[in-house]
């Protein structure tokens, strides 16, 4: 018992230190990327301060913008999840655009073709679509496993592939020909399939739930699953899980997969929340995939951080839009202060292969560590 | 050096620390691991400054911000880990940094190769300077470190454990040759914690513990007991290892053999055997296949030929988690590589290859309780300084982060116990901690291989003694029969008369 009370200060302590030592790099990273904005708005001819507060009002303060960006941050946030749960174990899928896009695309076509009860094909539609986006990831996991291709490239490459084959099918076999028949999209899926708005008069729908219950399920995989504390040992080290009898192979399946199938997710919160049908581009054009990414690079792969990250990156584009209309500030600033926030947190990585270049040389801190007691008796 | 104080966060690594070292002169610097030598060493060399003191160097007062200052006044350090290009000659590694050009603008290859000749020539230091590093065994990589510092001219020059990775002869040659470049005038410094050494060669011994300065003496007035307790605190008690019974064969590699990538094989023919309640030791020069044969044996490289039988089931080129399951754990040689990762949790790493057992885990999902009761078990049990579960594996010590591993490892209660250089770079009192956790396991009746470097060690535990050399199994010596000369001469590959064996 005493040990125990002992010990306890010194757990708080370390969770303290722990936690202010991982929110430091993201704080500074956005400070400096404003700053950087704030530099581009003066070359504009306006105040930063004032444009920030317009933007911070337009994004965050009034209920119909806040809506906005809770909207635009679903997609996000769930592709945010779709990729920290492959790059936290060591598996850069930067195709989670490609698996989105495929996973959506079949989910709509389901929902589009697929007779029956409404609720039964609604849930039909989203697992189908689930399973083809984790198929789709599975395949650069099948060629980096029996052939040694470099992940990173072949997901990468995927993207595109996904993109024009979707393409294809909106603008020659599936487009919808009842309009004036101008646009490449898909005709669009009955009402009561779609997910339901959660307030009368804007496109805040239930997405939003969805992106809260995958954050959850990602709280839950990756702190109390033996898959999560497998999968982030192989991240750490894939030596140390190897050595540690780990099944490899499998973790990285069920990884890819679970990345592929979350990443469908985001898109079929889009099409059944909000756009009814598949136009073409709607994914790659809107880059939440790449947004995702950024805010899963902010947030340090933490799922908390990363839902965070994500509305505030959403808060960034819905008010970088609106003073665009407001204030004639280009709508690219908020690209660019993102860009920045995302380099800055980017350069710790930097900052620690360089640290970790010298230590070589002294392997182990000089003494053994004490539990914090101040100084030392003489 | 005068009043060294160097604080990392909270700890005082180097606590008011004189040192004065005159010319010609070997002062050895001892204390465990942690005693804060090596920050002593570093802040001489100019790769850390200290938070408080100064370094006088011939009357002046100094301030080195980087190696780069020091190497300027004639300090020069062999790392304890060579910074040598391998793919490169001896002589290209030599002038390195300040190459010899033609037309100032060529390297010039032939005065490089001069050069090198001339400084081997004028220390005694013999070797070829056409060699490529690569083809160099350690001590004669040891020599181009030794020969490089030299050529930039250094007068005082720092060995940091310059004996770990060296077989006994070679040991010898590098304690001759110490003490040839002492009487040409240079002044040594050895950090180390092999005391017998430090008998042989040194004229001033200076002992340091927890970052504290104890005391120094001449040699002739003193002897290993009285160092060893200096640099520990208390009396260490020679260990007597009792011979015990043995049972049936845990472990019973036939005639493996891995292929290499240049149609050699690294493993060629090797075969042994573990029975239970012994400690078979291996000893031989690394780089001799020992590293592949641990792999080979739990499964992380699949093995060309031979059989691999574990417990009496054939265990050959099964997956690590069959064969962890079969019954053999493993210490692995390199703790940062296999052992842990460094930014995992004390408890992460605590409970790797334990996580289905069923106090940690149901159904796939972690039981934090459990985790946490077992982690706080074996750091408690083991002796693991730490500031709390959370603490990251890269923050502790080598020393505490070792005996977490070897707690996981012996944990496992396997039948077989694969300890591969279980105590390398770790202090006296840290070092008969797992020696005892070793002799405790086979106390059990479970069998335990020991690889390692260190032939003291070997020597001390083992029931039975193999020597690899590459690749095979070339002599096979009870407690009784071995002897380090015996061993020394198979381990580089010699032959013994036949009235020796």
């Amino acid at each position: 018992m005493k040990k125990q009370s002992d010990k306890a200060p010194g757990g708080a302590q370390q969770w303290f230190a722990n936690a202010g030592k991982a929110l430091r790099q993201p704080l500074v990273a956005t400070v400096f990327g404003l700053l950087i904005g704030a530099v581009v708005i003066l070359v504009c001819g306006q105040n930063p301060l004032l444009v920030y507060a317009e933007m911070f009002k337009k994004s965050f303060l009034e209920p119909y913008y806040l809506v906005s960006t809770l909207t635009r941050a679903t997609p996000i946030i769930i592709c945010a999840m779709a990729t920290a749960i492959a790059w936290r174990a060591g598996y850069i899928n930067i195709g989670v655009e490609g698996q989105m896009v495929t996973g959506t695309f079949v989910a709509t076509i389901c929902a589009l073709y697929i007779p029956g009860p409404p609720i039964l094909v609604a849930v039909l539609a989203w697992l189908i679509g689930m399973i083809a986006g984790a198929l789709y990831a599975l395949l650069p996991a099948v060629l980096n496993w029996k052939f040694g291709v470099t992940m990173v490239i072949t997901t990468l490459m995927l993207n595109y592939v996904a993109s024009y084959i979707t393409s294809y099918f909106v603008t020659y076999p599936l487009k919808d020909t009842s309009g004036d028949g101008m646009a490449l999209q898909t005709k669009q899926i009955a009402k009561a399939l779609c997910l339901p708005r959660l307030s009368a008069k804007t496109t805040f729908n239930a997405g939003f739930i969805v992106a809260i219950l995958v954050t959850l399920v990602m709280i839950f995989i990756t702190r109390k699953t033996v898959f999560g504390y497998e999968s982030k040992m192989g991240g750490y080290n894939p030596a140390f899980a190897r050595y540690g009898g780990t099944r490899q192979t499998r973790v990285m399946v069920i990884t890819m997969a679970l990345s592929g199938g979350i990443a469908s997710l985001a898109g079929c919160t889009e099409v059944f929340g909000l756009k009814y049908r598949y136009a073409d581009s709607m994914l790659t054009s809107t880059s939440y995939a790449w947004t995702g990414l950024m805010a899963a690079l902010i947030a340090g792969l933490d799922p908390v951080g990363m839902f965070v990250a994500s509305l505030f990156l959403a808060g960034l584009q819905i008010g970088g839009s609106a003073i665009q209309r407001s204030m004639g500030i280009p709508l690219e600033i908020s690209t660019i202060i993102q860009c920045c926030i995302t380099l800055f947190v980017s350069v710790k990585l930097v900052f620690r292969f360089v640290r970790h270049k010298k230590v070589p040389a002294a392997p182990a801190a000089p003494v053994p560590q004490e539990t914090a007691k101040g100084g030392q008796t003489q | 050096m005068k009043h060294i104080t160097k604080i990392y966060g909270t700890l005082k690594a180097n606590d008011d620390v004189h040192l004065s070292l005159n010319k010609g002169e070997i002062l050895a610097v001892i204390g465990e691991n942690g005693a804060g030598k090596s920050t002593l060493m570093k802040i001489l060399y100019g790769l850390e400054q200290p938070t408080e003191g100064e370094i006088w160097l011939d009357g002046e007062l100094q301030h080195f911000r980087s190696p780069h200052d020091a190497m300027r006044k004639k300090i020069g350090m062999v790392q304890q880990h060579f910074m040598l290009l391998d793919p490169c000659t001896v002589a290209e590694n030599i002038v390195y940094g300040n190459e010899p050009r033609r037309h100032k603008l060529f390297f010039d290859r032939e005065k490089a190769v001069e050069i090198t000749e001339q400084l081997c020539e004028k220390y005694g230091l013999h070797i070829d300077p056409r060699l490529l590093v690569k083809d160099c065994p350690v001590g004669l990589q040891q020599r181009v470190e030794i020969l490089k510092v030299l050529y930039q001219n250094a007068d005082i020059i720092i060995f940091d454990e310059p004996s770990a990775v060296l077989t006994p002869q070679e040991v010898a040659e590098l304690l001759k040759t110490m003490k040839r470049l002492a009487e040409m005038g240079k002044s040594l410094i050895i950090i180390t914690h092999k005391l017998q050494e430090v008998m042989e060669v040194a004229d001033r011994v200076m002992v340091m513990r927890l970052g504290k300065y104890i005391t120094e003496m001449d040699k002739s007035a003193t002897n290993i007991e009285e160092m060893s307790f200096l640099m520990v605190g208390r009396h260490l008690v020679e260990r007597k290892v009792e011979p015990q019974p043995t049972g049936a064969r845990v472990l019973d590699v036939r005639d493996v053999v891995l292929a290499g990538s240049e149609g050699k094989n690294i493993l060629d023919g090797f075969s042994i055997h573990v029975e239970a309640g012994e400690i078979v030791g291996i000893a031989g020069v690394s780089g001799n296949g020992q590293s592949e044969l641990i792999q080979c044996i739990t499964g992380l490289l699949p093995v060309d030929s031979g059989k691999i039988e574990l417990d009496g089931k054939d265990i050959t080129n099964k997956t690590v988690g069959e064969i962890r399951a079969a019954g053999c754990a493993c210490v692995p040689e390199d703790r940062y590589h296999w052992g842990c990762a460094r930014k995992a949790t004390l408890a992460e790493t605590a409970i790797m290859a334990h996580q289905y057992e069923p106090a940690l885990s149901a159904h796939g999902l972690l039981n934090d309780r459990g985790i946490k009761a077992f982690t706080a078990r074996l750091l408690q049990e083991y002796d693991v300084r730490n500031s709390g579960q959370s603490q990251k594996a890269g923050e502790l010590s080598g020393g505490n982060i070792q005996k977490l591993i070897v707690a996981r490892e012996v944990e496992q209660n396997s039948p077989l116990l694969i300890a591969a250089e279980p105590t390398r770079g770790l202090d006296i009192g840290a070092m008969e901690f797992i020696h005892g956790r070793l002799l405790d396991k086979r106390q059990k009746g479970d069998g335990v291989l020991l690889i390692s470097s260190e032939l003291t060690e070997i020597m001390t535990l083992s029931d039975r003694i193999y020597v690899i050399y590459n690749g095979k199994a070339v002599g096979e010596f009870t407690r009784a029969s071995a002897t380090e000369e015996k061993l020394g001469i198979l381990m580089m590959g010699g032959k013994l008369d036949e009235k020796a064996v």
